[in-house]
């Protein structure tokens, strides 16, 4: 493996760059992420889901402004658009792209834009998150071993046999008794902010654990190569040798499995949200809409459906993405 | 080997304890109103004070968590609605919203999850064997490229919309497909099999999607074996090689990831249970998650746990007799 040479020494970089220059010979020292995302590149389907992805984000970064395009917001109730039975009596229209909701006739086109926003908001925050500390967690543990190793190793192993979605249901509860007492004592906005951030918080504390056990496996094998013990004997700090001699070369794992993890927060958030314990109201997500709308699926099926769609549509797209990524960074398809 | 057995179930043990330890931190030291919770919004304090009395709110942590963990051992005795009752053995303590035992409650919704569990298990293990094994004899052509592709698709698709949308749509569109609903075993096996067919075939193909990838690779595998051409060389029809040359190689490495992913299930299952209103554990925490029924809660997590350490355990144990090479490890 070509690694150990590129992206560790931090001459290696602009020799490569310079090897390209005008007139000169290609040089072979092109480092492997590069490699993987020329062929990313080339990669149609991946292309496609990218560009998606990239649709969904500007989606979201500029609901207001889609929403201000239409003449709508997602907050105004158009009680005059709804009959006596909750049904609304208009379908989609100028100035209701996709309609209105039943019973209380909010714009679905401005409350399905902003629905966006939560899944991309939560999913990001959390792969970062998730991925920081794994990455962290699995470099120490395989790196520095003895009891640290077995410390972190015992509470991987742990985190990995609890069963998420049960601490998931049980969290907000605990968190909001501990910040604000019962329920009834905290006003819809302060409950709002603290389902948001134990939704984070939960999603992160069970998310880390997969990619940290990878990353230890990865170190434990690198770390008794000749550069690590070259590095050690010229007597480089340990922390350098840990985010600039073994990091760089383990980007691919963590590459692939943060594109692979963002879709799984996604269902997640989506999931929680529709079983009720994850984000509210007042909060326009695409899970609550779902929860909402499935007692409406026939009167009403785009209310339902624009929402689904929405979530597997991004969900499906930055799953491709994520094989896509996944085959340009093996080494076994590397040519 | 036996020791290899009995260091994992000392580290099984040791995660129910912290379990045990850490939700208990979680729910109880939490500082929550119970008092306030069970008594209602218009309390007399009187009648507040009683409550939260008989809840040993007073006390020092240490003593209540001794008090929690010899109820779960010995039992003991609890003030529900005013009166001293005994309540035995494995002891979660009194629901505060429904003023029965804990473990009843668990008790009735257990065999709804483990069906759920169980059943979808067989479904998804007949799907993704066939489909793999149709898919590898037929490797390379459209066919194959389909069902690998489709596959893929419903693995990637959120599992909570996919079961939503055949809740709501398939009775509908295939009437012959009868509508979910729980009817214990013991009552009537024919009605507790038809109520759950729905609900296991969703489950199934959801999560045949890896198992259908791992059976055709491994078939594909073993049809490559010099033994199966010998086979057909000796002329032996083309149903038997597959079946008995091919698939028996083919099975072991199958066995082996059958249930790894017992947590996965767990979830499918409160999800299914949710959106099919099929009353099993995850709606029974989930109810208990809206009434703020602290027990109720931790008795769910604390079930959840254990449920998914034994079986975590189970599979460990089962791989190491299956492979020997873990054993060494």
């Amino acid at each position: 493996m070509e690694p150990v040479i590129t992206g560790t020494d931090p001459i290696a970089e602009p020799m490569a760059q310079a090897g390209t220059a005008p007139g000169g010979v290609k040089t072979v020292s092109k480092s492997p992420t590069r490699i993987a995302l020329a062929r990313l590149r080339k990669d149609r389907v991946a292309m496609i889901c990218l560009g998606i992805f990239v649709a969904f984000l500007l989606i979201a970064i500029f609901a207001p402004l889609l929403a201000k395009l239409e003449g709508q917001d997602y907050t105004t109730r158009n009680f005059d658009l709804i009959d006596d039975f909750g049904y609304p009596t208009v379908g989609p229209s100028s100035t209701h792209w996709f309609g209105v909701e039943p019973r209380i006739g909010r714009d679905l086109f401005a409350r399905w834009a902003y629905g966006a926003r939560p899944s991309l908001l939560v999913a990001i925050i959390t792969t970062l998150i998730t991925t920081f500390v794994g990455v962290v967690a699995g470099l120490v543990s395989g790196f520095l071993g003895g009891w640290v190793d077995r410390v972190i190793s015992w509470v991987i192993d742990f985190v990995l046999s609890l069963p998420y979605l049960l601490f998931a249901i049980a969290f907000p509860a605990v968190i909001l008794s501990i910040i604000y007492g019962n329920e009834e004592g905290a006003t819809p906005e302060q409950v709002g902010r603290v389902r948001f951030i134990s939704l984070i918080s939960v999603l992160s504390i069970f998310g880390w654990a997969g990619l940290a056990r990878l990353i230890r496996g990865q170190v434990l094998s690198l770390r008794e190569r000749e550069f690590i013990a070259a590095a050690k004997v010229l007597g480089v700090p340990t922390r350098r040798v840990l985010f600039k001699e073994l990091l760089p070369n383990i980007i691919a794992p963590i590459v692939v499995s943060a594109s692979l993890a963002l879709p799984g927060y996604i269902v997640a958030e989506a999931g929680l949200t529709f079983l009720g314990v994850g984000l509210l109201e007042p909060t326009p997500s695409w899970g609550v809409t779902i929860a909402a709308a499935q007692n409406f699926y026939r009167a009403d099926p785009l209310y339902l459906w624009l929402p689904v769609l929405g979530i597997t549509i991004l969900v499906l797209a930055l799953s491709l993405l994520g094989d896509a990524i996944r085959d340009a960074f093996d080494p076994r398809t590397r040519r | 080997m036996v020791l290899y057995i009995l260091r994992r179930i000392a580290s099984a043990i040791s995660v129910i304890v912290v379990t045990l330890i850490a939700s208990f931190g979680l729910f109880y030291l939490a500082p929550s109103d119970p008092a306030g919770v069970i008594c209602g919004a218009k309390c007399p304090p009187a009648r507040y004070q009683e409550i939260a009395d008989s809840l040993h709110l007073d006390r020092p942590v240490y003593q209540q968590i001794w008090e929690y963990l010899h109820g779960l051992v010995l039992g003991t005795d609890v003030v529900s609605g005013g009166q001293t009752v005994h309540c035995a053995a494995p002891c979660l303590g009194y629901s505060y919203v429904f003023g029965v035992p804990v473990t009843t409650l668990i008790m009735h919704a257990l065999p709804v999850t483990i069906s759920i569990v169980f059943g979808s298990a067989i479904a998804y293990l007949c799907i993704g064997t066939l489909s793999g094994i149709f898919a590898a004899r037929r490797r390379g052509t459209y066919l194959d490229r389909t069902i690998v592709g489709g596959t893929l698709t419903i693995g990637s698709v959120p599992y909570f919309v996919v079961a939503l949308l055949a809740a709501l749509y398939i009775p509908t569109l295939i009437p012959i497909v009868p509508q979910a609903k729980w009817v214990p075993l013991t009552e009537s096996p024919l009605k507790w099999f038809l109520g759950l067919l729905l609900p296991w075939i969703v489950l199934g193909i959801v999560n045949s999607a890896s198992y259908t990838r791992y059976s055709r690779a491994s078939m594909i595998e073993s049809l490559s074996e010099d033994y199966v051409r010998t086979a057909r060389a000796k002329g032996i029809s083309e149903r038997r090689v597959v079946y008995r040359h091919g698939l028996r190689a083919a099975v072991t490495p199958l066995a082996t990831i059958f249930g790894l992913d017992v947590a996965f299930a767990l979830t499918g299952a409160i999800f299914t249970e949710q959106i099919f209103g099929l009353p099993g554990l995850g709606v029974v925490t989930l109810r208990a998650f809206d009434k703020y029924d602290l027990p109720v809660l931790m008795a769910g997590v604390l079930i959840g746990a254990v449920v998914l350490v034994i079986m975590n355990l189970l599979v460990d144990i089962l791989y190491t007799i299956l492979d020997p090479r873990v054993r060494l490890s």
